[in-house]
């Protein structure tokens, strides 16, 4: 292990300085190595040429044979457009489309992000999910898991519950059809993102209500997902104003446990809005918010529902300058009527985003927020928090500066966030990363950061039952991750990712033994960890008519305790990871209007953890048949059908199942 | 800095230099397959060749047989070549459609279509002034261009190339912009002082 940890740090080394080398191939002069470089790249520079030339003969075409209608609907970019977002460039991004979701037959957010190859997805039971990037999927607690490190976001709405830090998934029920795409960067996203970036970020896109126009109602019951309905219906009020509205709602019925009826079905309504103003060429407008209701057993009832509101101001100063202004509120309040504790947050959140071009060769994006997190709970007689009311804020600022080195060549992106939070105040996350595009089909990049967890209330307030005498001291988690990545397309059609990454962690959570606490233990600080591992994804556009996707992963993971008063189990707790995970999803589009899908995952073995049983490997299969007719689709979704259930993550069993509608687009 | 580059130039390594020219070579590939927006230039380029069929010229002045079409760029070209590539072979009632660039009005009073670079206010005025009572198409990307007395200005919404039509410059002109064309502008108020 040690060893090719070292391998692999030399491996960054060597490409760093081959990167570095790289630039000289233009910057250096007088050698031999010079005169053959410029070669290469004037060859390189011509083929490019022509093939841009071929492309653009062919889209004029396609363009000219438009209606003016369809013209004003085409996407466009300015020429001397924004530089491409550096987490775009130089990071372990994937993104699911649209299409990708619709494909899948997924249902509800946590079943589309299964379709990122680099995250960790498992279904815990009918309503939670546990879901990482790069390891640390923590054991499950009370309705959800203690997973931590990711950063989620919903059109810009950070979805995070600083109870235990991470995300209640059961409750994030965007409607899928509405979902422009969802990107998912795997690895430290702590310069632009902010606090919990650790491993990772999700953002959900949704597409703004002058794409969503007309009427969209779909209907399906089965097996496990009994029944669920949606309608959204888009309109225009003015020449630059749309607006959408839509509800759903749905029934998912139980799990089983050891093979007999589990207790955990549960059914959700929600509803919401979004209102785009292009007010003029410069400034735009949009409006959105969602309203939710649920009730899940777990197995006693725990009512869910929320509300949320957000407002975003967009300044175009030119094609290279804009301002961005936020602001949200959002409401979440969860009744766990079975162990009698209640949380009640209300987010409050502002934050501004500036980014301009400087001196041709800089690009500068810089921000500041500012967040207010009202949390009340109602002590119960198993989870105590200290103080039952706490506001929490957190200040953020960040600056980033995207050098271009060598233009279409090499560039440097220097950035950090600076941040201060409730409980471990003052925090520094800095990263260093730099692409190296030979030409348009071949990118190289790596990547220096630091990113930090901050405790969340049930490590730093929570006083029973693991604890009487609180541990005020606990710091912030802190990881810095080397990333190394490769995006090719090796031939038409074909895009290959590669990405590897060695992570040291220190300051983890520890579960630690203590004496003078009732229960005997106490949560300290006292585990650190290296992990690595490799992610692969292709996308592989066969025929028109014949689309695969599909990735693999790799995870490798050391915890050490730096005390001897560090629990046994206490590694696992931490992180319940599979060592290796594939998935691969195929798409046929077939004559009269039929599609033929298949989505395949196979999932490593879980440990048994203080809280989980040992999971077991498994291959899932789902399959999905559709017909369009007309403004109708018909279609038929079979899920994990391999198997009469399979688990995923804990004790539940998850049923194989069926389910089938229809879809109406207007 | 000089030094630090050549020293590190000097570092090259064989191994190194091969690997790299080899990921080079073996990935010739071509471009991605999935849609990527457009440039607007190109979007405009269309827009522009599509304008030539949905205006109506007046019968006063007839092109006579063969006489090219001309659709005029004044100012710094901003197409690159995407303008001759959307009129490629195409014709208007049997009048080849050709591009010209100019750098003088002078030059340009004997096109059907302008596309005016210009930015300013008073080159905007100068030139527009200059053409004023031919049968000219003027259209632009200038902000106050509509304002100013020109007919057509493209401007951007959400990513989407969208027009403002100035009817009382189009009237001035003698020109009939098609109602279907008209239905997709914003037109700016036909009453006016």
């Amino acid at each position: 292990m040690i060893k090719t940890v070292t391998f692999f740090n030399r491996l960054v080394r060597v490409f760093r300085h081959n990167e570095w080398h790289s630039t000289q191939y233009i910057m250096a002069g007088g050698s031999r190595v010079r005169i053959i470089s410029f070669i290469f790249l004037l060859l390189f520079s011509l083929t490019s040429t022509l093939r841009a030339e071929q492309d653009t003969t062919s889209v004029t075409a396609a363009l000219k044979k438009l209606s003016m209608e369809e013209l004003m609907n085409i996407e466009v970019t300015s020429v001397s457009k924004t530089p491409q977002k550096l987490t775009e460039v130089a990071s372990a991004i994937q993104v699911i489309t649209n299409d990708d979701i619709e494909q899948s037959g997924a249902t509800r957010l946590p079943e589309a992000l299964r379709l990122a190859p680099n995250l960790e997805v498992a279904q815990v039971n009918s309503h939670d999910w546990a879901i990482s990037a790069r390891g640390f999927n923590a054991a499950p607690l009370n309705g959800s898991t203690l997973a931590d490190k990711l950063l989620v976001m919903i059109d810009g709405r950070t979805i995070y519950t600083p109870l235990f830090g991470g995300v209640f998934w059961d409750v994030q029920n965007v409607l899928l059809e509405d979902v422009d795409r969802i990107e998912v960067v795997s690895g430290p996203g702590g310069t632009l993102w902010g606090d919990n970036a650790v491993n990772g970020v999700i953002n959900v896109i949704s597409k703004s209500a002058d794409q969503t126009q007309g009427l969209y109602a779909s209907a399906s019951a089965g097996s496990f997902l009994q029944d669920h309905a949606a309608v959204r219906y888009g309109g225009q009020l003015a020449p630059n104003l749309f607006y959408r509205v839509y509800g759903q709602f749905f029934d998912q019925t139980n799990t089983l446990l050891h093979d007999t009826s589990n207790r955990d079905n549960w059914n959700m309504v929600q509803g919401g809005f979004r209102v785009d103003y292009f007010a003029t060429e410069k400034n735009s407008l949009t409006v959105q918010g969602d309203l939710y209701w649920g009730l899940e057993n777990t197995p006693t009832n725990l009512i869910v529902n929320g509300q949320n509101i957000l407002g975003r101001w967009t300044h175009r100063f030119s094609d290279s300058s804009d301002l961005r202004v936020q602001a949200y509120f959002d409401h979440t309040y969860r009744n766990y009527s079975h162990i009698a504790f209640d949380d009640d947050l209300k987010t409050y959140d502002l934050d501004a985003q500036h980014q301009f071009s400087l001196f041709k060769r800089n690009h500068i994006v810089w921000g500041a927020g500012f967040r207010l997190m009202d949390d009340s709970v109602r002590n119960s007689p198993s989870l105590v928090l200290r103080d039952s009311h706490l506001d929490l804020i957190l200040l953020s600022a960040f600056l980033q500066d995207q050098i271009t080195l060598v233009r279409n060549w090499l560039e440097l992106t220097l950035g950090t966030k600076l941040s201060s939070n409730h409980y471990t105040g003052f925090e520094i996350q800095p990263s260093a990363r730099l692409a190296f595009t030979p030409n348009i089909h071949n990118t190289i990049w790596a990547a220096v950061s630091r990113a930090v967890h901050t405790p969340s209330r049930i490590d730093a307030d929570q006083v029973f039952p693991s604890m009487n005498i609180l541990n005020t001291n606990l710091v912030s988690e802190k990881v810095i991750a080397y990333e190394l990545g490769y995006r090719v397309e090796p031939f038409k059609r074909m895009a290959i990712s590669v990405a590897g990454y060695y992570n040291t962690y220190t300051d983890l959570r520890s579960i630690d033994i203590d004496a003078q606490s009732p229960s005997g233990v106490i949560f300290e600080n006292n585990q650190r960890a290296q992990t690595w591992g490799v992610e692969l994804s292709v996308n592989y556009w066969i025929f028109d008519w014949w689309h695969l996707r599909g990735g693999y992963n790799y995870l490798s993971k050391q915890f050490e305790s730096t005390s001897s008063s560090v629990l046994s189990g206490s590694a696992v707790f931490e992180g319940i990871d599979p060592k290796n995970q594939a998935m691969l999803q195929s798409v046929f589009k077939l004559p009269k209007g039929i599609q033929f899908e298949a989505v395949g995952r196979y999932t490593d073995s879980l440990p048994a953890s203080i809280l989980t049983p040992y999971v077991p490997h498994y291959f899932s299969l789902d399959l999905r048949l559709a017909w369009t007719y007309k403004k109708f689709e018909f279609f038929v979704v079979g899920k994990d059908l391999l198997s009469s259930s399979h688990r995923e993550f804990g004790a539940e069993q998850i049923p194989r199942s069926i389910y089938g509608g229809i879809t109406c687009r207007l | 800095m000089q030094t630090l580059i050549r020293s590190l130039n000097h570092q090259i390594d064989n191994t190194v230099k091969y690997i790299l020219l080899l990921l080079i070579f073996v990935c010739p590939g071509t471009s991605w397959p999935q849609v990527n927006p457009v440039p607007s230039s190109e979007v405009k380029a269309v827009f522009l060749f599509n304008f030539a069929n949905f205006v109506d010229w007046p019968s006063t002045s007839l092109l006579s047989p063969g006489e090219p079409f001309i659709i005029g760029v004044l100012g710094e070209n901003p197409f690159g070549s995407y303008l001759e590539k959307s009129v490629l072979n195409e014709k208007k009632d049997g009048h080849p459609l050709v591009i010209k660039y100019f750098s003088n009005i002078e030059e340009a009073k004997n096109c059907r279509i302008l596309f005016i670079n210009l930015q300013s206010p008073e080159q905007l005025h100068h030139t527009l002034m200059a053409i004023k009572g031919l049968n000219i198409l003027t259209v632009s990307d200038a902000p106050e261009f509509a304002k100013s007395g020109g007919m057509i200005r493209f401007f951007i919404v959400n990513n989407k190339v969208r027009f403002q039509v100035n009817m009382e410059a189009v009237k001035d002109a003698n020109l009939v912009i098609s109602s279907k064309m008209l239905r997709l502008a914003e037109v700016l108020n036909s009453e006016g002082p």
